[in-house]
């Protein structure tokens, strides 16, 4: 399961040009649909700092 | 009406209830980092404007019409560029996340020619400064605490460093020898000499006036050699022996010993100054010069002795008296010092020690850059203006090129190394990164001093406490080992001067009955009548009567009509009156006491809490001053009330204040052995704890913050001051101090399960992920791939489990070692230019994947993901990774008195024992502890922090003060405990009473940053070194665990032959090898090269190492050669 899978390399996920993904400003938390390679620049603000949105897996935490 | 008077006269000094207000009031308008803040801003405001002034034109060789003049030069407020022309103002901690420099534009205004035009242009950038946080020209300057927090900045932090790429930088305090002053020394011959270290913004030089074989010599660099003093008094125009002799003294006993001298000078045949200059233009030390070779040896000397001998004596139209004058005194000091020890100067007094600081160092720096930038305009303009195919006409302004200054400051204050070439000035280590251990770690950086000494030299002299530096610098802060005392700190509330303008105190001086030094002949100076007068280190004067000189100069002071930080004070050894305005002594402010009473009373302090009155009141009415270390020497200072006499002229305003930041922590420092309070201040630094408001935001290389922090129940006062009740580093732990188990031997502690399961100790350890997304010169570039999927499931691969399909982690989950958090990959070629093919072509570029992995023994989360871009455009991603850690075996722990232990045993509640309320200890440490360190301070803590969980309030252990013993037991008799902290306890394991009362209650431990996680390391097998197959070395490359030298011996001394070869050979480096027993070389898979034969082969095993040797000799034409024998024989 460790070793990646010579045959998956070529396909390689989704080369991540195509998917957008949604960052949030640091400045007004505004929601920004962003490309890979488009510049870092919120739409609303034009603050340059974004942060990325939690997991949507599930996350276990062991209460100790 | 007699008797009232006599009445009044005889009742005790009323003390001043809360004199210590003064404090908070003076931390407010000077700050605990003041100092640094308000050099830079000197710098910024007043320096700069003098370094353009003393550099203001620029001309050139190829054009005599050419000229380039500065008008005036700007620093501007921190911005940004966003896109061409756009800048936008930018604040700190934008800074920090995006790696950037916190800087601000440099401008001028010029006039210049462009052809026969006189052109004026404003506002012409010239370079970036970096500023300074909380400096005049930052934003957060003068914003409310609410306007801070927007700003993403800790209203508590205390600003005076710089954020450089994104590094918060400090330039740390530097102490040196003062400048431009007499220091007369004793070497260990008993030779004794008077050294000046002069400086002005030109040159840096250093005479000597020594004393050799009964006749004095002028020493200096630029001579070759010695030159007899009285030759230099001829050429600088004292040709007479009976003016010479005057000017030094006319004293028998100085006459006598000066009267060798002048025979020497006699037996040259010097007589005239144009003699005596031609001798010394012989000894000048010949250096590589071109050009103007035309010069006479007189000229030369002269010009030596205009420019280099004594250059803070200034010389106006060859008018050498002043310098004559000068060197006299310098004379007369060593023949006096000759007779008589105590005239020898003492270099560690603190009142010849000059601080350093951040805008003084970078004053340095600027001005060396800006005239590297005017000398690199005036080469552009000699090149470019012969020039005859010229389109346009030269325009300097197109050559100013901006990155040269920026670069400069920006490399020099991450980098730490000042070097200026112009005063063969190489120093590294100058700038160091602001330790974010805890609040007090960057608090405690501010505030510290280092000194140019040498480390390695044995002296005690430079590391040992000087008297003088009582209330300037703290008595407990120094770190142990090499640097100890000659890293300081500063006291809490010492200031550093800057420079002050010289021209009104010496206009004052001389309406205050100074007579000019220039209107006096030799006799007069050196009359016994009379005091010298010196304005930094240059001689005003002389004044008759010195007492009202001083006198009236204080009181002017006080009265405001001079700055407050000029100091004046008389040396009756020296018969002299030092008067001093410049940059870098050190100094605190007294309250003044005036015929026996203090002018401070009970009526300012009340007003002063009611806020009508503030510090600078205090000064401007004269109540307050500040006294530098030397005025200090002419003042008699009280401590307390009580102590003062009719002779008093100063109160000290609270004596616990000659302690620092650090030290200011410890509660009840004046009960401990002094060294445990030197321990506590360096582990001070070390606590986890809170760090800054701001500390959620900032993503750090690695940050340690408390769970659940706690204010100490027992205060002091610079804890309210510094607000360190605000962003603690600690918990109030309830300690138990008994033998419990065998596990708390040497100093470990136990702790209770219970209280680890409720969050004593917990700590979080934050550290971060750094990946640059790069263009190269190719027009290729990073980029970061989604996860890699499996190919029957469609699943992401275990490695890329935690990667969103943009290939960063996401924030919240958990990655375990060796799973990837950045799936970057590069382009293969980076450099040449992709092969000018069909685009398809270039899009087919190859790329190498550089994953960025975690590592690391224990799991952890990701608690963020920023996404940014550096000024270069390019893309700048951090992680920040958490893990939460619970106190374990191992960890560190300390109380606040250098009482460090580790954690030798976690037991179960139920095993602890517990008093008659059923409270159990939340620590247990044991008694062993105390006899021999004899932290009393750590005992009287637990007393008043147990009063003050009964009471319901905080008590204070300030220094040399806080609540008494007597009271606090007072209190615990009456809450029905036992007035000496003992309580009864139950043996949790046999449900027994135990045979003795413990002594029990509250202490404030801190937990330390050293962990076992970060520490632990085994290995059984794993990576080698290449070149030497043997295994890597250190706990960062998994390496192996060292069998040295010295246990390498014992082990021949024990004989276990085989257990060497097995620990040297077999589990490191074991190589099997062909040696030729013919030749004795190595062969190669049974067959020696050498012999052509395999006859006499033989296999054995060697370690790697000792090939790789062979065959580095043999590389060298050196041929080792092995004999071999039998195993048998």
């Amino acid at each position: 399961m460790e070793t990646p899978n010579p045959a998956a390399t070529p396909k390689e996920g989704q080369p991540s040009s195509s998917k957008a993904i949604i960052y949030v400003c640091g400045e007004c938390r505004q929601d920004n649909e962003m490309r890979p390679r488009d510049p870092i620049r919120c739409r609303e603000c034009g603050y340059r700092i974004m942060y990325k949105k939690r997991t949507k897996r599930v996350v276990v935490f062991d209460g100790r | 009406m007699e008797e009232i008077k006599k009445q009044k006269l005889a009742e005790p000094i009323k003390c001043v209830e809360d004199k210590w207000k003064l404090l908070p009031a003076f931390l407010k308008v000077r700050g605990l980092v003041r100092q640094h803040i308000d050099s830079f801003n000197y710098f910024i405001n007043v320096e700069i404007k003098k370094i353009m002034k003393a550099n203001e034109k620029v001309t050139s060789d190829a054009d005599p019409n050419f000229y380039l003049k500065y008008l005036n030069i700007y620093v501007g407020s921190p911005d940004v560029e966003e896109g061409f022309n756009i800048t936008k103002p930018i604040s700190p901690h934008e800074c920090r996340l995006r790696d950037m420099t916190y800087s601000s534009p440099i401008t001028v205004d010029i006039e210049y020619t462009r052809g026969t035009q006189r052109v004026i242009r404003k506002n012409l950038p010239i370079g970036r400064m970096p500023i300074m946080l909380r400096s005049s020209n930052c934003i957060l300057t003068g914003k409310s605490p609410a306007e801070l927090a927007k700003l993403n900045e800790c209203p508590l932090d205390p600003g005076g460093y710089f954020v450089v790429k994104g590094s918060e930088k400090v330039i740390l305090i530097q102490e040196q020898l003062s400048k431009n002053r007499m220091i007369v020394e004793m070497d260990r011959k008993g030779m004794v000499s008077c050294n000046v270290t002069s400086s002005t913004h030109e040159r840096k030089s250093r005479t000597v006036v020594i004393m050799k074989k009964g006749r004095h010599y002028l020493k200096h660099n630029s001579l070759t050699e010695d030159v007899p003093i009285v030759i230099v008094l001829k050429a600088l125009g004292i040709e007479s022996d009976q003016e010479v002799v005057q000017m030094i003294g006319t004293e028998d006993s100085i006459m006598s010993q000066f009267a060798p001298n002048l025979e020497e000078c006699h037996r040259l045949q010097i007589f005239t100054q144009m003699q005596a200059l031609n001798y010394i233009g012989s000894k000048i030390r010949q250096r590589q010069r071109w050009g103007n070779q035309n010069k006479t040896k007189a000229d030369e000397a002269r010009d030596l002795l205009t420019m280099t001998v004594l250059t803070h004596v200034p010389v106006v139209n060859f008018n050498f008296r002043p310098k004559c004058i000068y060197l006299a005194l310098m004379v007369r000091r060593v023949i006096e010092a000759q007779g008589d020890s105590f005239k020898v100067d003492d270099r560690d007094y603190y009142g010849n020690k000059r601080l350093e600081l951040a805008g003084q160092l970078i004053s340095l720096l600027f001005e060396d850059l800006f005239k590297k930038f005017n000398s690199e305009l005036k080469k552009i303009a000699d090149q470019i203006i012969p020039k005859p195919s010229r389109a346009a006409l030269f325009d300097v302004v197109k050559h100013m090129r901006q990155d040269k200054i920026t670069n400069g400051l920006v490399t020099a204050i991450s980098t730490g190394n000042w070097s200026l070439k112009r005063f063969k000035m190489e120093r590294a280590g100058v700038t160091q990164v602001l330790s974010r251990l805890s609040y007090i770690s960057a608090l405690g950086m501010m505030t510290r001093i280092s000194s140019q000494f040498e480390k390695t030299r044995k002296v005690s002299g430079p590391r040992s406490l000087q008297p003088s530096q009582w209330g300037m610098l703290c008595p407990s802060d120094t770190p142990e080992g090499e640097a100890c005392g000659l890293v300081k700190n500063l006291a809490l509330m010492t200031h550093i001067t800057t420079d002050l303008d010289e021209q009104p105190i010496i206009k004052l001086a001389f309406n205050l009955g100074v007579e000019d030094v220039s209107l006096l002949s030799g006799e007069e100076l050196s009359s016994s009548e009379v005091y010298t007068v010196f304005l930094n280190g240059n001689i005003l004067g002389v004044v008759r009567d010195y007492q009202k000189l001083i006198l009236n100069f204080r009181l002017l002071r006080r009265a405001g009509y001079i700055n407050e930080f000029v100091s004046i004070c008389s040396n009756h050894s020296h018969r002299c009156v030092y008067i001093a305005s410049d940059g870098g002594r050190v100094c605190r402010p007294y309250i003044i006491v005036k015929r026996g009473r203090p002018m401070v009373t009970q009526r300012h302090i009340n007003e002063l809490t009611q806020e009508i009155r503030s510090f600078e009141d205090f000064l401007r009415e004269g109540l307050v001053e500040y006294l530098d270390v030397n005025e200090e020497n002419d003042c008699l200072i009280a401590l307390y009330e009580y102590l003062i006499t009719s002779e008093t002229t100063h109160l000290e305003i609270e004596p616990f204040t000659i302690l620092g930041v650090c030290a200011g922590l410890i509660p009840y420092p004046h009960h401990n052995q002094s060294p445990r309070n030197t321990y506590q201040c360096a582990m001070g630094k070390q606590a986890i704890g809170t760090i800054a408001y701001n500390q959620r935001n900032r993503i750090d290389t690695l940050m340690y913050l408390l769970t659940y922090p706690q204010a100490p129940l027992v205060k002091s006062k610079t804890i309210d001051l510094i607000h360190f009740d605000k962003v603690p580093a600690g918990q109030n732990a309830m300690v138990a101090v008994m033998s419990y188990s065998g596990y708390d031997i040497e100093d470990a502690l136990i702790l209770n399960k219970a209280s680890v399961d409720r969050g004593f100790g917990r700590c979080h350890v934050y550290r971060n992920q750094k990946c640059v997304l790069k263009k190269y010169a190719n027009q290729s570039f990073d980029r970061i791939m989604g996860p890699l999927l499996e190919a029957e499931t469609r699943q992401p691969i275990w490695r890329h489990q935690v990667l969103d399909q943009d290939g960063i982690c996401a924030p919240g989950e958990r990655v375990k070692d060796k799973q990837v958090l950045l799936n970057k990959s590069m382009p293969v070629v980076t450099m040449s230019p992709i092969q000018t093919g069909n685009s398809s072509e270039q899009q087919q570029q190859e790329y190498r994947s550089v994953p960025i992995s975690y590592k690391g023994p224990e799991d952890s989360y990701i608690e963020n993901v920023m996404i940014s871009s550096n000024p270069e455009e390019a893309f700048l991603i951090k992680v920040l990774l958490r893990q939460t850690r619970r106190p374990e075996i191992g960890d560190k722990f300390s109380s606040r008195h250098g009482q460090k232990g580790v954690c030798g045993l976690i037991v179960q509640q139920e095993d602890m024992p517990f008093n008659d309320l059923g409270i159990c200890p939340d620590i247990i440490m044991n008694p062993h502890g105390f006899p021999s360190r004899m932290t009393v301070g750590k005992l009287m803590e637990l007393l008043a922090g147990k009063a003050g969980l009964l009471e319901g309030k905080f008590h204070y252990g300030t220094a040399f003060g806080g609540d008494k013993v007597e009271d606090i037991c007072q209190d615990l008799m009456r809450h029905g405990f036992n007035y000496l902290g003992k309580d009864y306890f139950t043996s949790g394991i046999t449900g027994e009473p135990l045979s003795a009362y413990i002594y029990f209650g509250p202490v404030y431990y801190q937990k330390l940053k050293h962990m076992v996680l970060d520490k632990m390391h085994a290995r059984a097998k794993g990576p080698r070194a290449v070149l030497t197959r043997q295994p890597t070395e250190g706990r960062s490359r998994d390496g192996g665990l060292r069998l040295g030298e010295m246990e390498r011996d014992c082990l021949i001394g024990y004989g276990a032959s085989m257990l060497l070869l097995e620990r040297l050979m077999i589990s490191s480096d074991q190589f099997e090898v062909d040696v030729c027993g013919e030749c004795g070389l190595l062969g190669y898979s049974g067959w020696c090269h050498y012999c052509k034969s395999s006859c006499n082969v033989s296999s054995l095993r060697i370690p790697y190492a000792c090939k790789l040797l062979f065959q580095e000799l043999q590389s060298m034409n050196i041929v080792p050669r092995l004999k071999l024998k039998k195993y048998s024989e």
